[in-house]
């Protein structure tokens, strides 16, 4: 027998041989220094979100097993939920609502839509930006402005004859309008998506119009519809603000989680609540991340603009339509923000500052709209830091790749996760004297922590389709150039991604100022935001100085989002160099 | 500045594999890089040449197999502690900063002085012939001309090793032509070793000192254009490279095979002269018209069925008796005009022994 042949000096490996519990052994590449600071600020990261989400959520869930006493009961607490009739009629309650304010809103804002991507109206600018104006309220203020139209002392409660606007047909209406601007974004994306070239063949072989709208335009915003649908029933079902304000005695799922944990201090059942409404929204959720991969297939660079042309009766119809939706937008909004200024409604219409003067500032409120304004403030700088940063090492650095899906995960989990439900789960996490991060609680880190982990979904997809649209190459150009990442990030990846930036930072201002859902449990006698005063303020049958202060958030976020869009118009004037040749 | 001369084979693979789950994208491949050549990966998409560069660049990381560069095992170490220049199709010049800036890009870290690198900067635009970009922004160039910013930018600090992942490829044809001559001719002007990936052939065939032709994740071939040409070493290589006749046949005794009714004369490997199932391979250019007679060796008649005017030269489709598939022949502008060739007409044409090659089928 020969000599075995000798070992090679370095470890190579042969075909299907060392097979490790059925996976092939992959070598690594060593770290560079610069690739451990990256894994190092990315495992921050995932550890933050594993503190600030995984923990609070978690929590919900054993609170849920246990009973007061904090003993182990299993599903008891599910059962005897469901044997209070009360309270399970709530989740009929809330499901009925919420297919319902789906129902009617889908078509409005479709038509909208519609109107706005093919045909020839003008003012489609204007328009736009009157049917997104509730984004930048609370999605009480809606809530607000119906009783000062239909309720008790309403201007037109005569229209309703016997019938009351507080419970379901005042939830109804108002989510219709809260959710109508989030309908309307995703469906003018979508119709936008489309192909000239169909049109254009579908004319060649003498397609009928109809036709055309059933064969092309429906399947093209398919899957528009279908996340638009989602995004505005989650948006019903999980909505706090509406249904507490003009709900009167009609319960859902969203005010008996309030009721339970706030009211009563029935943690267990609580929780229950929270679980049962985190359910269809996780469902929904799921839905509309595999719409959305399929969405993104439908464009390819190659496509053509579809550019409408004119047809005067269809124009005018449509034109017609979009003008009085718009109409009944600003009488809604325009309704909180007159009352506001109404001396004493119904009896003195003179105008005063009366309820913003004694409402607000002498009865020491103001400071809830200076507390807002610091929270939104810090959302919009630190927040935005975290988010984009962490968007970037996931996108863009090496290293890590072991635990780097779980990051992944865990920035897209929030968008499941209703404002309710997160808001409860904090309060059970650091309510608990045993956390080291118990000192939390009450403060304003926690609301600002609570907030940037509530909205981070979006604004972390803002960021990755930013990042995706710049060359993936950049950091392997940089490593060959042996520069680190980081300053590859603040000289080329901050600068080209700024407009996603600024984005993401108003989208997080606005949010911090309108949210209620979470921050509802947060806030402390010396952290109380605006829309929990209004909240409080209407409770108290202040209902003007609620006006107020819902008017105060609506100005402070439409100046913001002009101020962000001077910023933007600088910023393209600054890097015009390099954009256009 | 008298460094002693590298060794003259600069970068040396053995066995690099690499798996990505159940797909074996390479499948051991073992080459050498010799220094100051320019060596073309070649081969269709999906083949494994850009896994094969990436993982040279240390973008990749291979499942196994070793990668030395100038006596250093580079195997595991990060990129950054590589040392390489990188290049890529879609140029990746950071767009918020000029041309100046992006070609000192590299430089900044490296404690160069402001003088020293603007003096740097001004002889490399000057070495890819675009001296007066400097304050210019990317967007503000053409697509050849982004490119060869790209190029500057990556020899910049003299790495040792050059690569080009497909750099031609977004470029239109008459651009990607020019910029052939330009890159090659910047090549061995720097003397710089340099891995060139692309699908094109022609682009292989023009730039490369040595192709490498892959296919699968193994090579088919290693060798300069004219071999990998001329006598390619697999039907693969021989059909992916150039215009081919690839004519079913069948052994005929030593030295001979069969195609169709004709006979051919031709080297036979001694393990392929009984085999009923064989390739012969020959170019469209090996086909003669010009002093081809009934006693001319290896001649037989062909039926004309299409003529297909290419500019410089006429493409013939032709058929031989008893053979379905066609054979392509390539007919100067002068022999077609003298022939008068035209769809129908029977012809005599004749493929030299030592053109035509052999190969067991697939």
């Amino acid at each position: 027998m020969s000599a075995a042949p000798p070992e090679p000096a370095y470890s190579s490996i042969a075909p299907g041989q060392p097979q490790l519990f059925g996976r092939v052994y992959q070598p690594r590449l060593r770290n560079h220094w610069s690739d451990r600071v990256g894994i190092g600020l990315l495992s921050a990261a995932g550890i933050a979100l594993a503190v600030f989400l995984i923990g609070p959520l978690a929590t919900i869930l054993a609170k849920a097993m246990q009973d007061r006493a904090g003993e182990w009961v299993g599903l008891a607490n599910f059962a005897q939920y469901f044997a209070t009739p009360a309270l399970a009629r709530s989740i009929w309650n809330s499901a009925w609502v919420s297919a319902m304010v789906t129902a009617i809103t889908i078509p409005l804002a479709f038509a909208f839509a519609y109107g706005l991507t093919r045909s020839c109206i003008r003012g489609k600018a204007l328009l736009r930006n009157i049917a997104l104006v509730p984004i930048l309220a609370p999605s009480l203020l809606a809530a607000i402005s119906f009783i000062y139209w239909f309720g008790n002392q309403g201007l037109l409660k005569s229209w309703l004859g016997e019938q009351q606007i507080f419970g379901a047909p005042g939830i109804v209406l108002s989510l219709v309008f809260a959710t109508f601007p989030h309908a309307l974004m995703i469906l003018v994306t979508s119709l936008s998506l489309t192909d000239a070239r169909l049109y254009e063949a579908a004319d060649a072989l003498g397609t009928g119009t109809v036709r055309k709208f059933l064969t092309i335009t429906l399947p093209g915003a398919k899957y528009g519809l279908i996340s638009a649908a989602m995004v505005v029933f989650t948006y019903a079902i999980s909505d706090f603000g509406i249904p507490k304000v003009i709900g009167g005695n009609f319960n859902m799922l969203a005010t008996d989680i309030f009721k339970l944990v706030i009211g009563q201090q029935d943690f267990a059942k609580g929780a229950v609540v929270g679980i049962l409404l985190l359910a269809p929204v996780a469902v929904t959720y799921l839905v509309d991340a595999w719409v959305q991969r399929r969405q993104s297939a439908l464009l390819t660079a190659r496509s053509v603009p579809y550019s409408p042309k004119p047809s005067r009766g269809f124009d005018l119809a449509m034109a017609a339509f979009c003008w009085v939706m718009a109409a009944l937008m600003l009488a809604m909004m325009g309704m909180a923000v007159f009352a506001s200024f109404v001396k004493f409604w119904p009896y003195d219409f003179t105008m005063s500052l009366n309820h913003y003067r004694m409402g607000l500032v002498e009865a020491g409120i103001f400071e809830a709209y200076v507390n807002s304004v610091t929270l939104a403030a810090w959302c919009a700088t630190l927040g935005t830091v975290a988010i984009f940063g962490t968007a970037y090492l996931l996108e863009k650095t090496r290293g890590a790749e072991g635990w780097r899906p779980l990051v992944r995960l865990m920035v897209v989990l929030p968008m499941g996760v209703p404002g309710m439900v997160l808001g409860l789960g904090y309060v059970f996490f650091f309510v608990q004297e045993g956390n080291p991060l118990h000192f939390l609680y009450g403060s304003m880190a926690i609301l600002v922590l609570n907030t940037v982990v509530h909205y981070y979904t979006s604004s972390h997809l803002t960021a990755v389709t930013a990042l995706k649209q710049i060359d993936n190459e950049f950091e392997a150009v940089s490593a060959s150039l042996r520069v680190p990442f980081w300053k590859t990030f603040h000289r080329v990846t901050v600068p080209v991604c700024l407009p996603a930036i600024l984005e993401i930072s108003r989208y997080l201002f606005v949010n911090a100022m309108t949210t209620v859902s979470a921050v509802v449990f947060l806030y402390s006698p010396k952290t109380t935001l605006a829309s929990v005063a209004i909240v409080n303020l209407d409770e108290a049958g202040d209902i003007g100085a609620a006006a107020a202060m819902a008017t105060l958030v609506v100005a402070t976020s439409a100046l913001v989002c002009v101020v962000y869009y001077f910023l933007q118009v600088a910023l393209d004037r600054r890097t015009q160099a390099w954009r256009q040749p | 500045m008298s460094a002693p001369p590298p060794p003259s084979d600069y970068l040396v693979l053995e066995d690099i594999r690499k798996q990505f789950g159940d797909f074996h994208a390479l499948k051991g491949v073992s080459l050498t890089v010799r220094a100051g050549e320019l060596l073309c990966f070649l081969g269709p998409s999906g083949c494994g040449k850009t896994t094969l560069l990436r993982i040279i660049a240390g973008l990749e990381t291979q499942s196994g197999g070793r990668i030395v560069q100038a006596g250093r095992d580079i195997s595991l170490l990060p990129p950054m502690k590589r040392d390489y220049g990188i290049v890529f199709q879609s140029y990746a010049l950071f767009p918020n900063l000029t041309i100046a800036e992006n070609v000192a890009y590299g430089l900044v870290n490296r404690r160069v002085n402001r003088a020293e690198r603007e003096r740097r900067v001004a002889e490399l635009l000057a070495l890819v012939g675009l001296p007066d970009s400097g304050p210019k922004y990317p967007a503000q160039l053409s697509g050849g001309q982004q490119q060869r910013i790209a190029i500057a930018r990556a020899i910049a600090t003299s790495p040792g090793l050059m690569l080009l992942d497909e750099p031609l490829s977004a470029l239109d044809a008459r651009v990607r032509v020019r910029l052939r001559g330009e890159i090659r001719s910047l090549q061995q002007r720097l003397g710089v070793t340099t891995i060139l990936v692309t699908h094109d052939q022609e682009e292989a065939l023009t730039m490369a000192d040595r192709i490498v032709v892959m296919n699968h994740g193994v090579i088919e071939q290693t060798g300069t254009p004219l071999e990998v040409y001329r006598d390619p070493a697999t039907p693969f290589v021989a059909d992916f490279v150039g215009k081919t006749n690839l004519l079913p046949a069948a052994g005929a005794g030593a030295g001979r095979v069969r195609v169709g009714d004709q006979r051919f004369a031709c080297d036979v490997d001694a393990a392929l002269v009984d085999s009923p199932r064989l390739q012969v391979f020959f170019r469209p250019e090996d086909v003669q018209v010009r002093g081809v007679a009934g006693e001319t060796p290896n001649s037989a008649l062909a039926v004309v069925e299409r003529l297909e005017f290419l500019g410089a030269y006429s493409r013939l489709t032709m058929r031989l008796n008893g053979i379905d598939q066609a054979l392509y022949a390539d007919l100067s502008v002068n022999d077609l005009a003298e022939f008068r060739v035209k769809p129908g007409d029977t012809l005599r044409v004749a493929i030299p022994a030592e053109r035509l090659r052999v190969f067991a089928a697939a």
